[in-house]
């Protein structure tokens, strides 16, 4: 329904009167305007196709968490989908579960951490049954476990977790990183497409 | 919008009613489905990149293939008087630290190592096995940062394993 301009109009029934409609309709304007929508569905085509690039099918395995503060590397590969082990300063984190505080860590002299073994055996068990069925289901398991962990983590916290890990039967190792590879790539296409 | 019709060809039909050229092509379903699409998209969109560097943890108790036998063993040590490349060749490169970070740990040569490794895989095209043995005071970003060069080299095939 168009916008009508305020003032004098005549009744339905006047509208086709000569004697009084056409008085009252003189020099009534079209008050329909017509919107320009080409640039809003060039703009919008724009933004699809940017967030089309951004779109990742297999979703965010890692969430970047504030206390943890991942190192750069040029030649990462794509992330999988494996429990994730956290290791920030403070503490360590399996799937979102605080398993163990890194200070407590630091002063307890043995290898392995109860608590994330445990925790990694269940991941373990889960997947067993869910591939319960699998005639292959051996060869399948891969063993992987994601690691991310603080750049200012030191090795005997990593070394421990990846000793626990291996315990539980999770013995491919995958570091987290920022993938600068991809930013490099873009920055070295960005002045020859000039 | 409505501009460029093309005017009609031949000038015989004068008598004709001329024909409208012009189309209104009704873009209404377009924006929405753009807008769906938008929304979509902003939900399931991935901002922040990140990648993984594969190793496996020395001591796993996989079996070795023959194959991996016989490749050359080549250890990279890291410790906090900087890297150590050894092969069972013989070979021993030192790679002492650069000096120190504002946080007191060594800062690596790691382009003199990648200069190094990639040396070391043109005399063993076939070599893709390196272990990566570390300190504990080592800290994860300088263990990233040794594993991506070994990578990098053309290394792929890494083990991860404690010093001592």
């Amino acid at each position: 329904m168009p916008i009508v301009q305020p003032g004098k109009r005549p009744a339905k029934r006047f509208e086709k009167s000569r004697l009084l409609g056409g008085k009252i309709a003189k020099g009534r304007r079209n008050v329909n305007a017509e919107l320009n929508v080409v640039s809003m569905v060039d703009m919008m085509t724009m933004l699809v196709i940017f967030l089309l690039q951004q779109f990742s099918a297999t979703g965010e395995v890692l969430f970047m968490q504030k206390d943890i503060k991942l190192p750069d590397a040029q030649h990462g590969q794509a992330i999988e989908v494996a429990p994730v082990v956290a290791i920030s300063s403070a503490q360590v984190v399996v799937t979102g579960q605080k398993v163990a505080d890194v200070a407590d860590l630091e002063r307890d002299g043995s290898f392995s951490i109860a608590a994330l073994e445990e925790r990694l055996r269940d991941e373990k068990k889960r997947w067993d049954f869910i591939h319960q069925n699998d005639p292959d289901k051996d060869k399948n398991w891969k063993g992987d476990v994601n690691i991310q962990a603080d750049v200012k983590v030191p090795f005997r916290i990593v070394k421990r977790v990846m000793y626990s890990a291996n315990q539980a039967g999770y013995f491919n190792v995958n570091f987290a990183t920022l993938d600068q590879g991809n930013i490099q790539a873009f920055s070295q296409a960005k002045p020859s497409a000039k | 919008m409505a501009g460029g019709g093309i005017p009609e060809q031949g000038g015989s039909s004068r008598g004709r009613k001329k024909k409208a050229l012009d189309a209104v092509i009704n873009v209404v379903p377009a924006i929405d489905l753009l807008s769906c699409a938008i929304a979509f998209l902003l939900f399931t969109a991935v901002w922040t990149q990140i990648s993984r560097l594969q190793a496996q943890s020395q001591g796993s108790g996989l079996p070795q293939t023959a194959e991996q036998q016989k490749q050359l063993q080549v250890t990279l040590s890291l410790t906090e008087k900087g890297m150590q490349l050894t092969t069972s060749a013989g070979a021993a490169i030192d790679l002492p630290s650069l000096g120190r970070s504002p946080d007191g740990g060594p800062v690596y040569d790691v382009k003199s190592l990648a200069e190094k490794l990639k040396q070391l895989k043109t005399e063993y095209p076939d070599q893709s096995a390196i272990t990566v043995a570390v300190d504990d005071a080592v800290p994860y970003a300088d263990l990233v940062r040794a594993i991506d060069t070994c990578v990098g080299a053309g290394l792929a095939g890494i083990a991860v394993s404690a010093t001592g």
